[in-house]
């Protein structure tokens, strides 16, 4: 919390180092994309929110099971 | 027999436009503006979502350039304005400068070795070749390519191109203005960013395409 306190937005970078907080970081990144996508790609703008948030749910659970995987390899590999 | 005498005497009743198969531009919207691509692509750059609003597309106009701008600012959040690397300026928001010695090699041959150093730092005497952007400026974007991604923003990018190089230089007690960003932080900051222009080059590709796509209509 003091690190926030301290925090100057623009000039220090976000205080965030915890492995706990970092990874969900991926959900703007994942919904802005989608969004930008599928108004660029939707014939109208009612199909956007629908579609992306179909498009936003697949980009995460793919994360979720390429770090799955990823773990298992590494655990596999020290082990 | 009677269904298809109904049908017969339908289809004659039927104005002929809707006998007629039309076909719309893939993504079209409502609007029969017409304006040169390019400068609807320009407007694009110059603003995410502005070359739709030319268009008259205006909520996708709202939608994709409040998203991007939106996404590059919590970039510069994450990371700090120094995730901009400014190609031509160095850690400490000088202009990078070639200088040139000149050496003789092992078999007797002069050879000119450059090397690159910010404005500050220049050793009296060195031999300056210029600005870095005007004497190697390939090779000086290859040491950054994110700034390409990033460039595609538009003037908000070059805004905050001003503030990284301000924000580089060095206060009184001789520290940087604005911290510089490490491992996890920085990779999430220049990764915001540089996906915002992407996703900004699309969108100025999509509204210079259905700009010419309104434009053949109209003709």
């Amino acid at each position: 919390m003091s690190h926030l306190l301290a925090w100057t937005p623009f000039l220090d970078p976000i205080p965030i180092w915890s492995n706990a907080v970092w990874p969900w970081l991926l959900l703007p990144l994942a919904v802005a994309v989608s969004v930008v996508y599928k108004s660029i790609k939707c014939r109208t703008m009612r199909q956007v929110p629908g579609e992306a948030s179909v498009i936003t749910i697949t980009i995460v659970l793919g994360m979720v099971a390429a770090a799955v995987v990823l773990a298992v390899f590494v655990r596999a590999m020290e082990w | 027999m009677a269904y298809l005498a109904h049908q017969q005497n339908t289809r004659h009743r039927l104005p002929r436009r809707l006998g007629r198969i039309e076909y719309h531009a893939l993504m079209s919207d409502s609007s029969s503006r017409t304006i040169p691509s390019p400068l609807v692509a320009l407007a694009a750059w110059l603003l995410p979502g502005a070359g739709y609003w030319l268009l008259g597309q205006r909520s996708r106009a709202l939608t994709v350039g409040i998203t991007i701008i939106v996404l590059f600012v919590v970039g510069l959040l994450i990371g700090g304005v120094r995730v901009i690397e400014v190609p031509g300026y160095g850690d400490h928001g000088q202009p990078l400068v070639v200088t040139q010695d000149e050496e003789s090699s092992y078999d007797g041959r002069r050879m000119v070795l450059e090397h690159t150093t910010e404005a500050g730092s220049v050793p009296p005497g060195a031999n300056t070749a210029g600005w870095v952007m005007q004497v190697h400026p390939l090779d000086e974007i290859r040491n950054k390519p994110w700034y390409i991604a990033q460039i595609l923003n538009g003037p908000i990018n070059l805004l905050a191109s001003w503030g990284s190089v301000v924000a580089s230089r060095d206060n009184a007690q001789g520290h940087a203005i604005g911290a510089r960003s490490h491992a996890r932080t920085n990779e999430l900051g220049v990764l915001y960013t540089a996906v915002a222009g992407m996703l900004n080059l699309l969108a100025i590709i999509d509204s210079g395409w259905r700009a010419t796509q309104h434009q053949e209509e109209g003709q």
